[in-house]
């Protein structure tokens, strides 16, 4: 089954991309950060990751390059609150960046990229 | 002291201390109980608000489900600090989401508890609760409460009539300019700001036919928000008023005029006006900030530079000369230092 990872610390956007990932059809692993993954968890190749970048004792980019080397994925979407243009432009310098979307967010975006994949 | 003082006193601070770790020791719990309390309620809140906005057809939430699940963890009309727990939460959420699911979070507001609260609020006699409760209404967007926050915009309280302004806003957007020339009271700089940066949140396209009927207000007030709002929006076409407004009676109006008129560059005739008007500004800071800007976004204008530079007023004059002579003009300004002084004998040796 195809899968995907959310990891958001805010547990209501949490919840709510863990529900829209599942009416979906797509199996889902939520967590609030990268230490409740398994060592399964690692060696699975994500279909899509669904990440925010604000976590407590890591910098946003620290935070997307060790998601990008620690977790196999095809497709990495950003959903944060932090929305500044100098954030956005240094993450997608990072490269391998599928999507970055800043909250308030029309979730409908995220769901149409999911459907189409 | 004697013996039996001595075992009394100490027997006395054992008893203090163990009073006091008694007392730290039930804190302790209490919050604990506390906070778990509120990760309960949170994360009932989540799932609650994920299943409604994605409703599993093979498990389908329903409104009776909702309230039960909510009531079972402690949302209960005598508990208020849950409920005001619960209604962060809500406007936490609903703050995150746009389109469709924004809708849907609206009407799922209405229909859970704490319906009332925040409406009950309002007739509390106290401005803090007042303005709260206009808070979060207009946070939650029930629009269904306008009639009653509107009759609080001209507040005594100056807190409850900034909430209400605020909520004008969001539920009206540009047509709450309307308004503005029947606000009594002052509109402090914090909330000018408040309201210009609300006002492009929720509603970007901008609507003239409010902005040009609002351009009638007397209020000071009202015009130095106005000058605000073509600011932040750019409206490029609008900038008349605030060059209007350069040459203003009032300081501050004409202080907000000459800041917000920075933020545009204008046409030739548009600049031409400006210079004219700069001569009627009475403060030299002013005038000295219109300079520069003139001077950044213009071409140089000899005879207007000269007519400053050989003018009565002092103060400009040196800023004038060295725009002169770093532009060009060296001659101008050297001819300007030398009539000063009038040819003299010398008195050498």
């Amino acid at each position: 089954m195809r899968k995907i990872l959310v990891i958001q610390e805010d547990i209501v956007i949490l919840k709510i991309l863990e529900q829209l990932v599942k009416i979906n059809n797509f199996d889902c692993k939520a967590i609030r950060s990268l230490e409740e993954l398994n060592i399964d968890d690692q060696q699975s190749n994500f279909d899509f990751i669904i990440t925010g970048i604000l976590f407590e004792g890591i910098s946003p980019l620290e935070f997307v390059a060790q998601v990008q080397e620690v977790i196999l994925h095809k497709n990495l979407l950003i959903v944060t609150n932090m929305g500044q243009d100098k954030v956005k432009q240094e993450i997608f310098a990072l490269r391998g960046v599928t999507g970055f979307y800043t909250v308030p967010i029309d979730l409908d975006e995220i769901e149409a990229i999911i459907q189409a994949y | 002291m004697n013996k039996e003082s001595l075992l009394l006193s100490i027997e006395i601070v054992f008893s203090l201390i163990a009073i006091f770790w008694i007392f730290i020791a039930f804190s302790l719990l209490y919050r604990r109980i506390r906070t778990s309390q509120l990760r309960l309620i949170e994360e009932t809140f989540a799932d609650i608000v994920s299943r409604y906005l994605y409703n599993d057809p093979k498990n389908p939430l329903t409104l009776a489900e909702i309230t039960r699940t909510l009531r079972n963890v402690g949302i209960k009309s005598k508990n208020s600090n849950n409920i005001q727990f619960l209604i962060r939460l809500m406007i936490r959420t609903q703050r995150t989401l746009l389109g469709n699911n924004f809708k849907k979070l609206q009407k799922l507001y209405t229909q859970i508890p704490p319906y009332g609260v925040s409406i009950k609020k309002i007739s509390s006699w106290s401005w803090y609760s007042k303005a709260r409760g206009i808070r979060e209404i207009y946070e939650m967007n029930q629009s269904q409460y306008f009639d009653e926050i509107f009759k609080y915009r001209n507040d005594k309280n100056i807190y409850v009539r900034r909430e209400a302004q605020i909520a004008l806003v969001v539920f009206l957007g540009w047509e709450s300019l309307r308004f503005l020339p029947y606000l009594k009271h002052n509109i402090t700089l914090w909330q000018q700001i408040k309201i210009v940066e609300k006002l492009y949140d929720l509603y970007p396209r901008p609507e003239l036919k409010w902005l040009h009927r609002a351009y009638e207000t007397e209020k000071l007030f009202g015009k130095k928000l106005l000058m605000r709002i073509i600011r932040k929006y750019e409206l490029h076409d609008e900038t008349g008023y605030i060059i209007d407004h350069l040459n203003h009676y009032d300081y501050e109006v004409r202080e907000t005029a000459i800041y917000c008129i920075q933020t545009f560059a204008v046409s030739l005739n548009k600049m031409n006006y400006i210079k004219e008007l700069y001569e009627d500004i009475p403060n030299v800071n002013q005038q000295g900030l219109l300079l520069n800007y003139i001077f950044e976004n213009s071409e140089i204008d000899l005879d207007f530079y000269l007519q400053q530079l050989y003018s009565d007023n002092e103060d400009l004059k040196l800023s004038i000369a060295e725009i002169l002579w770093n532009n060009g003009y060296k001659e101008k300004v050297q001819e300007f230092y030398y009539q000063q002084y009038p040819k003299r004998e010398l008195n050498v040796g």
